[in-house]
């Protein structure tokens, strides 16, 4: 590979920057229907319930109503969930949580859905409900789902940890909590649709996964594939929360029914009620290291609140055991972890599945280690840090791309300036400061299962370029960056690459935009697309200009033997050539991340095909009279592999430590009382630290032009990196989050901090 | 859905008409960033809606013979940038810059503020230390109260509803060598308050303090001056030692109002902590 990209690694403007920035930019609401109905759902407003009847007579009665849905409305089969398939869009039997579904409204206006949901009456017997983890997997406890409540559990066995326990000097036991986090996309949930002039129902979404959305909601309707169109409109985040059937599955209903255009918006307190949230952890983690610091063995029960149902919680459930070493080799391992159903409102996917929850354990007791053993917690990491050549818990051995020594090098100076200068000199009055140090490894792409990608792209007959691809943009870059990657395959500006995404009609699968996974896998696949069409076009240019192959290349929508510009001959003709002899001009490309499925018993395989890393490095101000914490400086190094587009990834970064800082300080979603964003706080500007983002790149082989991912890891260091800061702060450590103004300053008055000063 | 009526006055007057005639139905929006939430909550169902925006005897901040006037439509910002604030009510000013977010500063103004009743209401504490008076006008006349008195409790308005506040009257800080707001949130901006509280004071060059006002915020039903605090400090000179004492009396004074409840565990240290916080910089060795 030669360092010169003429796209790869350019911040060029960003696909769809400017309709966002002058407000062109559709969204879902803004898409125009010509007088919609308006949808709106009945939720439950109870945690455990069965449903004896609905009657929605007086409901029909008002003026204005169109249709009032039940679940015996559901042509298909009324059963949804990327993994397991465990949740109805409404609900017939029995409510399980106070978000659940029973009733969809259509009605002219906002006015009339809303007096029209107050007129439904539901009979319900409440069941008793369960809302703790630990007692639902009790054999005695309350069933949310027939099969039992314990969704799923995952074991890590490797080496001998009884025997490697016995050999260490610093053995650490302790048991960490998170609790219920909401996304707060900026853009609320909604939908729109209407029913083509063939009869094709046409869904507009703000969403993660438009292939998904197909296909549940024509399982849902019981219609052929062609008869459902899912158009991904411009998406104002998702951070997970819409990789779920959020509005679609309704929309969906209400046209089958009723064959008018139909929208559906949330509000913002719809968003918090009816969506996802973060998994909240109980994670109960022993670790042991020898004298020199080296960690030896891992004992670990973690314990995911899926709440109601699963969503992508069995994805939770396995990555968060095969990521609880952290970025470091221990040989002895066994972790269990167990995804659990109970009454709480359903937890999914959100920015790291499990990861930064799992992040806050492990870089505590690392650190707890470093002070027992009286040892620097940043040479304590890097002893321990993964390499190429060392083996995972799950027995993957690196072969290449491995940056934690990189990004922890990469902290050093800015570490040490830190212990010297920042916390050695004299804080003002009634504050202390600390720094500390947060690294994380994150999987790219699923854990140990399929998850391809699809893409094509065709030429038309006047040479110009079309990438049609089903991934979804929303909004961390990735139609720009698919964009770069065929552009430097074709020798082509990326702006003149036109783009056709997201849309169920048009492309094809792309998976969802999850797991960090859009630039490494379809951005392979959209190579491998692009290098297909090269091809023939190299082949065709060789015919013409009589020259070797590997004498031509592209520049500027021309194929040219090198070092001869005037030698040349124009995609244009290319394309007239190629297409009279009948060849296609239209290649797809795909590309599955090579991996083993974990066993069963073992949790031995190759979850992931490649890792991204990142370590960073937080300065703390803590006022041990009332607890407030004040974020000053977070440096964040991040190994991506390479950076298709630098000025996304130093986005992505400052975003995640954003969101990160959010989750380490003042996030909490309490079910049934966090009801908007009066009641939750996430970070404002003025709360923002310097950040200084570093970009590492460790070339992954197998990606493309060595790129990984970067989405879900700019988050995770962030709140471990706070928290260690907090300690080395206070001297007395938080073990659950987020450190709130009651828990830091309980912490300060433990530390014997809150007294006169001397 | 029944209708409600918007209505913005040029005049003084025809507002005055309107709140003598439709005062119990209406609602008066002085900025409404309070307002429009209620509205949409439904905790506020008004007839009417009385657009202040447009009376010129709301406005504005000046010095006259009886104090330091502000107009009741003055908005966070115009105080923000107020010199004639920063040299006769520090407080006041200083609490207008972690008031919510500069939007909601741009529009909400200090009688809106003060009218809303909230136990968190930013601008209390700092015109209480400064005694302030609010100048109502009605059909009826013009009288005053006590900033201190017009919450009869947390969202309660002692005010009758055909009255509107003009402005406020400051005692100013005459000599004052000290004055401060502070406020404990979940995050810096947007944000209300968990804690606020302002004070003032005159310290003499032997370090004694010569005057002394401190009010505490979201912690009580209404804001208030703190007697016994104010008492514990006026005259004396602040030692570390005595100033924590005057926090702990401030947490018990506090708790005494309030009973114990869940929140008390963390605001008994923290009022007291806030207290020996802001008036570090007075404390004499």
């Amino acid at each position: 590979m030669t360092g010169a990209h003429q796209a790869i690694g350019k911040s060029i403007e960003r696909v769809g920057a400017r309709e966002k920035v002058t407000g062109r930019a559709r969204y879902s609401a803004d898409i125009e229907l010509g007088a919609p109905l308006v949808l709106k759902a009945l939720r439950s407003g109870r945690p455990h319930a069965e449903i004896l009847a609905i009657n929605t007579e007086k409901a029909l009665r008002i003026k204005g109503v169109a249709a009032v849905f039940t679940a015996m409305d559901i042509p298909g089969k009324n059963l949804t969930g990327i993994i397991l398939k465990d949740q109805p869009i409404l609900m017939g039997d029995k409510v399980r949580s106070i978000a659940d579904p029973v009733a969809l409204v259509a009605a002219e206006t906002e006015t009339t859905a809303e007096q029209a949901l107050k007129a439904i009456e539901v009979d319900y017997r409440d069941l008793p409900p369960v809302f703790d983890p630990e007692k639902a997997m009790a054999e005695d406890a309350p069933k949310v789902h027939a099969k039992g409540n314990v969704m799923v559990s995952r074991t890590i066995r490797r080496g001998d940890v009884g025997s490697a326990f016995t050999r260490c000097k610093s053995i650490i036991e302790k048991t960490y909590r998170t609790t219920f986090i909401e996304h707060n996309t900026i853009e609320p949930d909604a939908g729109a649709g209407f029913v083509d002039s063939d009869g094709t129902l046409v869904i507009y979404a703000s969403t993660q996964n438009p292939h998904y959305d197909h296909k549940d909601v024509v399982t849902l309707l019981g219609l052929a594939d062609e008869k459902v169109r899912i158009i991904q409109a411009a998406t104002g985040g998702g951070f997970g929360s819409k990789l779920d059937l959020n509005v679609q599955g309704f929309i969906g209903l209400a046209l089958y029914h009723l064959r008018r255009p139909v929208r559906y918006v949330y509000t913002r307190e719809e968003a918090y009620l009816g969506t996802a949230k973060r998994h909240p952890l109980s994670m109960r983690m022993k670790t042991g290291a020898d004298e020199n610091g080296r960690l030896l063995a891992m004992q670990a029960t973690i314990i995911c609140d899926t709440g109601a149902y699963a969503s992508y919680g069995p994805a939770v459930a396995n990555r968060a055991p095969v990521h609880a070493t952290g970025p470091y080799a221990i040989e002895n391992v066994d972790i269990r972890s167990y995804g659990v159903y109970t009454n709480n409102p359903f937890c999914g996917a959100m920015r790291g599945f499990g990861t930064p929850q799992i992040a806050f354990a492990h870089e505590s007791q690392i650190d707890l280690h470093a002070l027992d053993l009286g040892l620097d917690p940043l040479a304590m990491r890097m002893l321990n840090a993964h390499r190429v050549g060392s083996t995972t818990a799950t027995g993957q051995v690196f072969s290449a791309s491995v940056g934690i020594g990189d990004c922890l090098r990469a902290i050093q100076p800015h570490y040490d300036e830190a212990r010297k200068g920042w916390t050695a000199a004299p804080a003002a009055p009634y504050k202390k400061r600390g720094v500390g140090i947060g690294a994380m490894w994150y999987g790219i792409g699923n854990t140990g299962v399929q998850n391809p990608s699809t893409a094509r792209v065709e030429m038309d007959r006047d040479g110009s370029v079309t990438l049609f691809t089903g991934c979804a943009d929303i909004g961390q870059g990735s139609s720009t960056v698919l964009s770069q990657i065929a552009a430097e395959i074709l020798g082509l500006a990326p702006q003149a690459v036109r783009l056709v995404t997201a849309d169920t009609k048009f492309t094809t699968n792309a998976g969802a935009t999850s797991a960090s996974r859009q630039t490494y896998i379809s951005g392979n696949a959209v190579k491998q697309a692009a290098e297909q069409l090269a091809d023939v076009l190299k082949t065709e240019a060789m015919n013409k200009l009589r020259v070797a192959k590997s004498a031509l290349m592209f520049d500027g929508g021309c194929a040219l033997v090198i070092g001869q510009p005037d030698q040349c001959v124009s995609f244009a003709e290319l394309a007239k050539r190629i297409k009279s002899k009948g060849a296609s001009l239209s290649w797809q490309g795909y590309f599955d991340p090579e991996t083993v499925p974990l066993d069963p018993q073992t949790g031995q395989g190759v979850p992931y095909a490649t890792y991204a890393f990142a370590a960073q490095l937080a300065l703390v101000t803590v006022d041990v009279l009332t607890g407030e914490v004040a974020v000053e400086r977070v440096v964040a190094a991040h190994d991506v592999g390479k950076a298709i587009h630098p000025e996304s990834v130093i986005g992505q970064i400052c975003g995640g430590v954003a969101m990160g800082l959010g989750f380490a300080l003042m996030e909490e979603f309490e079910p049934g009382k966090t009801l908007s964003m009066k009641d939750y706080h996430i970070p404002t500007c003025a709360d923002m630290p310097e950040v200084v983002p570093i970009i590492v790149e460790s070339p992954e082989p197998s990606g493309p032009f060595g790129a990984k991912g970067v989405g879900e890891p700019a988050l995770i260091p962030t709140a471990p990196a706070i928290l260690n800061a907090i300690a080395d702060a206070l001297g007395v450590r938080l073990y659950a989050l987020p450190a709130n103004l009651e828990r830091v300053l309980a912490a300060s008055i433990a530390a014997g901090h809150f007294k006169p000063a001397p | 859905m029944s209708r409600l009526h918007y209505i913005r006055p040029e005049t003084l007057a025809e507002a005055l008409d309107h709140l003598d005639r439709h005062g119990s139905r209406n609602r008066i929006l002085a900025g409404g960033t309070d307002l429009v939430v209620d509205l949409r909550n439904g905790d506020a169902r008004p007839e009417f809606i009385l657009d202040v925006s447009r009376l010129h005897e709301l406005k504005g901040i000046d010095v006259t013979p009886e104090g330091v006037s502000v107009g009741a439509g003055v908005t966070l910002s115009e105080i923000q940038s107020s010199d004639v604030l920063e040299r006769h009510a520090p407080a006041l000013r200083k609490c207008s810059f972690t008031f919510a977010s500069r939007q909601v500063r741009n529009v909400a103004t200090i009688g809106g503020n003060v009218a809303h009743c909230s136990p968190c209401g930013d601008t209390v504490p700092p015109l209480v230390i400064h005694e302030a008076r609010a100048v109502l006008a009605s059909r009826r006349g013009l009288r005053e109260v006590l900033v201190e008195d017009i919450a009869s409790g947390p969202y309660a308005c002692s005010l009758p509803p055909d009255e509107l506040i003009l402005r406020f009257i400051l005692k100013p800080a005459a000599d004052v060598t000290f004055a401060d707001f502070q406020k404990i949130g979940r995050r810096r901006e947007l944000v209300i308050a968990r804690i606020n509280a302002a004070a003032m004071a005159r310290q003499e060059p032997d370090g004694r303090l010569s005057f002394f006002r401190f009010s505490l915020g979201s912690c009580t039903p209404t804001p208030h001056r703190m007697p016994e605090v104010e008492s514990c400090l006026d005259g004396r000179v602040p030692t570390a030692e005595l100033v924590w004492e005057a926090g702990r009396l401030l947490a018990e004074r506090t708790i005494a109002i309030t009973g114990r409840r869940p929140s008390t565990i963390y605001k008994e240290a923290a009022i007291h902590g806030l207290l020996v916080r802001m008036l570090h910089p007075l404390v004499t060795s």
